[in-house]
C-alpha cells in the first residue's frame, strides 16, 4: 500500500506531491480541504521588493542575509529547478505561464495597483502595460468584488489612459447568483464567448489592451482568451479576483491529475489529527474518517500544511500555538503579548506570522534545540518559520520552490 | 443545543471562501440551489426554533457532500442542509411521495421474488410511469432498478459455505447487504459472501433492515431513528465482541457509521460501537492487506476500466480502497473519473422537479465512461450504478464482483 504521506493540498503540498509521485514513489496526498490555490491569484510571486537582477537577485540578497530563511533551504538553484518544472507541466496542460526570475512582470490587481509577479499564466500576461497604453476594463454587475470603473480610474491616475465598463451579461439561462466559477462555466460556452466578443469590439474604442476578470474558462482559457481577441480586435488579458480563484484551481488541477498520472492519489476531505513516532522516525500518520481514525503507514512524508492562515498552524486564547497534523515544535513568539506588533501595518509585521516549524538544510523538522524530530520527514511552504511571506509576497514562490525541494529530499528516503 | 453537537459548532468555522460553493455539483448546473455557502452556514444562523425557516432552497441540496470534502475549515455543510430539511418537513408535514421514497424498500419487499417478471414489466410501462408521476411527482423517467426474481436473503438461507466443512475458529464476520442487495442485486451480495469466504471467513447475516438513509435524506427523521435503533439493536451483540461489520453498500456503512449517529444526536453506546465496527468491503479488504491476510492470488484481467468513487462512498473519508485492492489484480488497469457526482444523490433523481438537474449533474460521469470505450464501469454505489446504466448505457458493475472474478470464483457458486 501507500507508504509516503503528503499532508496538504495547497501549491507546497501538490509540488512535493508531483516530485514523489515522478520518482515512483507513489503518494497518498491527504487534507482538510482543496488548498490555498483557490485563494491564490494564480501567479508566482518570489519577491515583493524590486531589485536590480530581477527575482533571482532578490532572492540571493535574502538568502545571504537571512540564513533561516525557506529560500535558504532550496537556494536559488533550488528555486530556478522548481519553476522550470512547474512551468514545463502547466505547458503541457495548454496553460503555460510566461516570465523568468531575471525581471517581475508588473500586472494590476483588481483596484489597479500594479504588483511583481515572477510567473503569470499567458492569460494575464497581456495585463503588464506601460505608460501610454490604452485599456478597456470591462466587468459584469454580477460578478461582485470586481469595479472595472474604479480600477479604470486608478489605473488613469498612473497614466495609462483606461475606461471601466460593464459588459451586458449574455443570454444564459443562470440568473440567480454569480461566482467566478459560474462565470467561467459561461465562457465555456460559444454563444455566450460571442456576445461578449461583440460587446468588447463595440465598446473597445482605440484600447490596445482589454482586461477582464479572471473568469474566462475553467478548462481552456487561451481559446477563450483568442476568440475574445478575433471578436474584439484588443489584446485580452485577465485579472486575478477575490476568491474563489479560476487561476488558482486551474493549478490545483493540473498539479492534481499530473500527481495522478504519475501514481499518486488525492484524498481531500481527511484531515490529518497527529503522527505516531518511534524514535526520530514517523511510523504513522492517522487522519479523521467517518466513525473511526484511518491509519497510514508513512516510511516518508511530507508536511505542507501551512502556517496561520492555511489552518496547519492554530492559536488559542490561552496563547498556545501548534502545529495541527504532526505536533511538531514550533519557533513561535514566547507568549500572546508578543504575536503583534503595536501598529497594525509596522512594516516590520507581526512575530505570530513568522510561526512555523524549524528546519535543517534538508528541510526537516528541527526542535527548538536544533536536533531533527523525524529523519523521514520534510517541511514545506507555509509550515514553516522564518518568513511571513505574505508580507513578503513571496508566498507562492515559497510554496513552489520549498515543496519541489522538500518533495524530491523526501523521494531519496529509504524505508 | 448539546454542547457536544459538532454538526451546528462547525458553522462558526467558516470564513466564506466559496469553495464549497464552487465545486459544488448541483450550483453548477441550475439556479434552484444558490450553493452550499449560502443555504448551509449563512442560512443556519437564521434559523431558530419556533421560527419559519428563512428560505426553501434547502430542499435543492442533493445530500453528495461534495461541500464537506473540500471545505478547507472542517464545517459539516451538508449535515446543516440535512436538519435544515428536517425542519421543514417537521414544519409541513411528510409528502406522499417522501413516504414512498422513505420506504422504497417495503415496495422491494413486496416485488422482489416470483412476482419480479410482471411487477418489472408493469413498473416499465410507460403510462404507469406517467400516472405515478402526476400522482406522486416521482420522475417516469428516473432509472427504476429491476426487482430480482429471489431475494438475497433466500439465496442465503440456501447457501452453503465451501469452505465450511471440517473449518473451526475461522473469523466471522457480518454482512450488511442493505435494500438493493437484497431486493434487487442478490449478485452483489453474493460475490461478497464468495470473497469474504475464499478469505477463510465466516459469514454471518443476521437480521437487518433499511438503514434509514432514504427517510434521513427525506428529512423523515423520526422513522429514520427507528430504523436506525432496530439495526444497532440486531448488530451490537456482533459488534460489542469484535465482530466486523462489513457492507458493500457505501450508503448503508455510511449511514451506519456517521450519518444517523450525527444527524439524529445518537451518542449512545451501542450506537458508538457499532459504527465503530462497521466497514465498507474494500475497506475491510485493505485492512487485511495491510495486515498480510488477504489472499492475493488472482487471475489476471487484462482490462482497462472506468471507475467511478461515489459520494457517499468519499463521504467515509477512506480514500479509495477499491482501487487500492484491484490494483493488485494483474493486468488490471483501473481509470478513476473526476466527476463530483453521479447526479442522482439517493432519492434526488427520482423527483420530477430535480431529474433534470439530476442528470446534468451526472453529464461529466456520463461522458467520461463513455469516452472511455469500455463496455463496463465500476463503481460501489448501487444508487449510482443504476444512474450510470441510465445515462451513459454502460452496464456498471461493483467493484466486489470484478475482485470475484480475479479469483476465479464463478457466479452462483
Amino acid at each position: 500500500m501507500r507508504d509516503t504521506i503528503v499532508i496538504g493540498a495547497g501549491l507546497a503540498g501538490l509540488m512535493g506531491a508531483l516530485a514523489l509521485a515522478e520518482a515512483g514513489r507513489r503518494p497518498l496526498v491527504l487534507a482538510t480541504g482543496h488548498g490555498a490555490t483557490h485563494w491564490s491569484s494564480g501567479t508566482i510571486d518570489v519577491w515583493g521588493q524590486a531589485a536590480s537582477g530581477g527575482p533571482r537577485a532578490a532572492v540571493a540578497a535574502v538568502i545571504a542575509g537571512d540564513p533561516d530563511h525557506p529560500y535558504a533551504r532550496t537556494g536559488v538553484a533550488g528555486l530556478e529547478a522548481a519553476c522550470a518544472r512547474f512551468r514545463q507541466v502547466m505547458q503541457a496542460a495548454a496553460y503555460p505561464f510566461v516570465g523568468d526570475l531575471h525581471s517581475d512582470l508588473m500586472i494590476p490587481t483588481a483596484l489597479g495597483a500594479f504588483r511583481r509577479a515572477a510567473l503569470v499564466p499567458r492569460t494575464m500576461s497581456a495585463g503588464a502595460l506601460q505608460a501610454g497604453d490604452r485599456v478597456l476594463i470591462a466587468g459584469f454587475r454580477q460578478l461582485r468584488d470586481f469595479y472595472p470603473p474604479l480600477m479604470a480610474q486608478n489605473l488613469r491616475s498612473q497614466g495609462i489612459a483606461a475606461h471601466g465598463v460593464y459588459l451586458e451579461l449574455p443570454p444564459v439561462n443562470r440568473n440567480l447568483d454569480f461566482t467566478t466559477r459560474s462565470l467561467a462555466q459561461c465562457f465555456d460556452d460559444g454563444a455566450f464567448r460571442a456576445h461578449v466578443g461583440a460587446q468588447l469590439a463595440r465598446l473597445r474604442g482605440d484600447a490596445s489592451h482589454i482586461g477582464l476578470p479572471a473568469v474566462l474558462g475553467m478548462r481552456h482559457p487561451l481559446d477563450v482568451i483568442a476568440e475574445l481577441e478575433r471578436h474584439s480586435g484588443g489584446q485580452v488579458f485577465e485579472i486575478a479576483t477575490l476568491p474563489p480563484s479560476v487561476p488558482g484551481m486551474r493549478i490545483a488541477s493540473i498539479l492534481e491529475r499530473a500527481i495522478v498520472a504519475a501514481g499518486g492519489r488525492i484524498q481531500i476531505g481527511s484531515a490529518v489529527l497527529r503522527g505516531v513516532a518511534d524514535g526520530d522516525r514517523l511510523t504513522t500518520v492517522i487522519s479523521e474518517a467517518a466513525a473511526r481514525e484511518q491509519q497510514h503507514r508513512a516510511v516518508r512524508c511530507l508536511l505542507a500544511s501551512g502556517g496561520i492562515a492555511g489552518g496547519g498552524v492554530r492559536t488559542d486564547q490561552t496563547g498556545a500555538v501548534w502545529e495541527t497534523a504532526l505536533g511538531l515544535p514550533l519557533a513561535a513568539p514566547a507568549s500572546r503579548r508578543a504575536w503583534f506588533a503595536s501598529r497594525s501595518l509596522d512594516p516590520r509585521g507581526h512575530a505570530i506570522f513568522r510561526t512555523g516549524v524549524l528546519s535543517d538544510d534538508r528541510l526537516r523538522p528541527l526542535d527548538q534545540r536544533g536536533v531533527v524530530v523525524y529523519r523521514n520527514v520534510t517541511i514545506a511552504g507555509g509550515a514553516l518559520a522564518g518568513a511571513d511571506t505574505i508580507r513578503e509576497r513571496s508566498r507562492s514562490g515559497v510554496a513552489l520552490a520549498t515543496g519541489w525541494a522538500a518533495g524530491s529530499r523526501l523521494a531519496a528516503i529509504e524505508a | 443545543m448539546p454542547a457536544t453537537d459538532f454538526i451546528e459548532l462547525s458553522l462558526d468555522h467558516c470564513i466564506k471562501c466559496t469553495i464549497c460553493t464552487a465545486a459544488c455539483p448541483v450550483s453548477a448546473v441550475t439556479d434552484l440551489f444558490p450553493g452550499p455557502k449560502y443555504v448551509g452556514p449563512q442560512a443556519q444562523r437564521f434559523r431558530r426554533d419556533g421560527e419559519a425557516p428563512p428560505d426553501d432552497t434547502v430542499d435543492y441540496c442533493s445530500g453528495c457532500r461534495v461541500c464537506n470534502e473540500v471545505c478547507p475549515t472542517g464545517v459539516k455543510i451538508m449535515e446543516i442542509n440535512t436538519r435544515a430539511k428536517a425542519r421543514i418537513v417537521e414544519s409541513r408535514g411528510v409528502p406522499l411521495r417522501s413516504w414512498l421514497l422513505g420506504y422504497q424498500y417495503l415496495i422491494g419487499r413486496l416485488a422482489c421474488g416470483p412476482l419480479a417478471g410482471v411487477a418489472n414489466l408493469f413498473a416499465n410501462l410507460r403510462w404507469v410511469r406517467v400516472l405515478a408521476e402526476h400522482l406522486t411527482g416521482i420522475a417516469r423517467e428516473a432509472p427504476l432498478p429491476s426487482f430480482s426474481g429471489y431475494s438475497f436473503r433466500s439465496w442465503a438461507r440456501r447457501h452453503r459455505d465451501p469452505h465450511a466443512a471440517g473449518a473451526t475458529g475461522r473469523p466471522k464476520v457480518v454482512y450488511f447487504h442493505g435494500c438493493a442487495t437484497n431486493y434487487y442485486e442478490p449478485r452483489v451480495g453474493e460475490a461478497a459472501v464468495a470473497v469474504l469466504e475464499h478469505n477463510g471467513f465466516e459469514v454471518i447475516i443476521p437480521e437487518q433492515g433499511c438503514c434509514g438513509l432514504p427517510l434521513l435524506s427525506n428529512g423523515i427523521f423520526s422513522h429514520g431513528r427507528h430504523h436506525h435503533q432496530y439495526n444497532v439493536a440486531q448488530l451490537y451483540s456482533y459488534a460489542a465482541q469484535g465482530i466486523p461489520i462489513v457492507g458493500t453498500s457505501t450508503s448503508c456503512t455510511l449511514t451506519l457509521k456517521e450519518e444517523a449517529p450525527e444527524l439524529l444526536a445518537m451518542h449512545d453506546e451501542q450506537t458508538r460501537v457499532v459504527a465503530e465496527h462497521t466497514y465498507d468491503i474494500f475497506e475491510f479488504l485493505r485492512l487485511l492487506h495491510e495486515r498480510g491476510r488477504l489472499n492475493t492470488r488472482f487471475r489476471r484481467i487484462k482490462r482497462r476500466l472506468p471507475y467511478h468513487a461515489p459520494c457517499q462512498q468519499r463521504a467515509h473519508r477512506i480514500g479509495r480502497p477499491a482501487l487500492d485492492i484491484l490494483e493488485l489484480v494483474p493486468g488490471l488497469t483501473m481509470v478513476e473519473s473526476e466527476a463530483a457526482c453521479c447526479g442522482l444523490a439517493g432519492s434526488y433523481g427520482y423527483k420530477v422537479e430535480k431529474y433534470r438537474i439530476a442528470m446534468d449533474v451526472g453529464a461529466e460521469l456520463f461522458d467520461f465512461i463513455r469516452a472511455s470505450g469500455s463496455d463496463l464501469a465500476v463503481c460501489d454505489s448501487e444508487i449510482c450504478r443504476w444512474q450510470i446504466d441510465h445515462g451513459s448505457e454502460v452496464y456498471s458493475v461493483h467493484p466486489i464482483e470484478l475482485l470475484r472474478e480475479a479469483y476465479g470464483l464463478a457466479p452462483g457458486a
